[in-house]
């Protein structure tokens, strides 16, 4: 279970990292041979004062974060692929507008910037979802609410 | 940082807070409903967002939530969430048909009249002026909603103080949860208006 701002990173075989309920927050699973990792990222940029311990929480902060623990867990960066899940725009107040798309597109910089490509998202719109990353195989599915699991990323990880 | 704790003597006021608004509101809802309203004794707490996401109920639930922000001196967050069977109840105690699509709207007219009732009393209370939006009604997963509400009405914060109330339909076995959320700073300008903390 990866909640709000926090981040997990597993090689368990039979392991599934699951967020649920995610509105304007993004889950960024980052899969590679065997490991794979999530993020449940709540803000795009991180405060000028540093992430304070929870890199998670942020969009520019997660993504080096999960390379990281990934790497630690024997993934190298080249071999991961991203599949973003979120960023919904559930209400049309907030003093910062869409935060669901920003979030997006700050993720989506960041992995950028890493070179790791993005193979599958299910993102925007107004709808909550949950995600599923399955470690052994690598598959993701993504629930939408009052609707059934659909696969975004087989697992396979073909160049 | 250490804006998550509060004294028990806070969290007592702010419960009361909670007892006084949320009983305008439940008043407010009997007399337009002609059906009295039990109310709980509400819970003051404060937790870390991701923990406030989850005292909510499980978030992948469906729920029905109006969703009412509140500005003005005090910013914060006005969430009044139905499980989708008090949603019928309640339309039926309106006369509207639930599956209609008056069903929405007549949600976000009672949460606009609990809402107002709820900071109507705190602002008698306390010389703030409160300040509701139009409510949003929006049907989805509990956490989903919860999630987005919380970081759009309060944005970079740790931790959301939930004043929660429930409030139960006499004779039909639902209610629903009606949540202050004030802002951290909103919270501190409360208290001190009260003569605590500052």
């Amino acid at each position: 279970m990866v909640r709000m701002g926090e981040l997990a990173v597993s090689r368990t075989p039979d392991a599934v990292l699951v967020s649920l309920g995610l509105g304007s927050c993004i889950g960024l699973a980052l899969v590679g041979s065997g490991v794979a990792g999530l993020a449940h990222v709540v803000l795009p940029e991180s405060p000028p004062a540093g992430a304070s311990g929870t890199p998670g929480k942020f969009g520019d902060t997660a993504v080096p974060a999960l390379v990281a623990e990934l790497a630690k867990a024997g993934a190298p960066r080249s071999g991961l692929r991203a599949v973003l899940v979120g960023g919904a725009q559930m209400f049309a107040f907030g003093s910062s507008g869409d935060i669901g798309g920003r979030n997006e597109a700050a993720t989506r910089a960041a992995l950028a910037e890493a070179g790791i490509p993005v193979v599958a998202a299910c993102t925007s719109g107004s709808t909550g979802r949950t995600v599923r990353v399955h470690v052994g195989s690598g598959r993701v599915v993504v629930k939408e609410a009052g609707s059934r699991e659909v696969e975004l990323f087989s697992g396979r990880l073909a160049a | 940082m250490s804006t998550t704790s509060f004294s028990e003597l806070e969290l007592d006021a702010l419960r009361e807070i909670a007892n006084i608004g949320s009983g305008t509101a439940a008043s407010a809802l009997s007399s337009m409903t002609g059906v009295s309203i039990d109310l709980a004794v509400p819970v003051a707490r404060a937790l870390p967002l991701a923990d406030a996401v989850d005292a909510l109920g499980a978030p992948e639930e469906q729920a029905i939530a109006v969703v009412l922000p509140v500005s003005g001196d005090v910013p914060g967050l006005m969430l009044l969430v139905f499980s989708p069977a008090s949603s019928r109840v309640l339309c039926g105690l309106l006369g509207v048909d639930p599956d209609s699509e008056f069903a929405a709207s007549a949600l976000g007219e009672i949460g606009n009249i609990l809402g107002c009732a709820y900071v109507g009393a705190l602002g008698t209370m306390t010389g703030i002026e409160f300040d509701p939006a139009p409510p949003q009604v929006v049907q989805d997963m509990l956490g989903a909603i919860a999630s987005s509400a919380f970081v759009a009405a309060l944005g970079e914060t740790e931790t959301a103080l939930l004043l929660d109330s429930e409030l139960k339909f006499e004779d039909a076995e639902c209610g629903f949860a009606c949540i202050y959320v004030p802002s951290q700073d909103g919270v501190h300008e409360v208290l001190a208006r009260l003569g605590l903390g500052g």
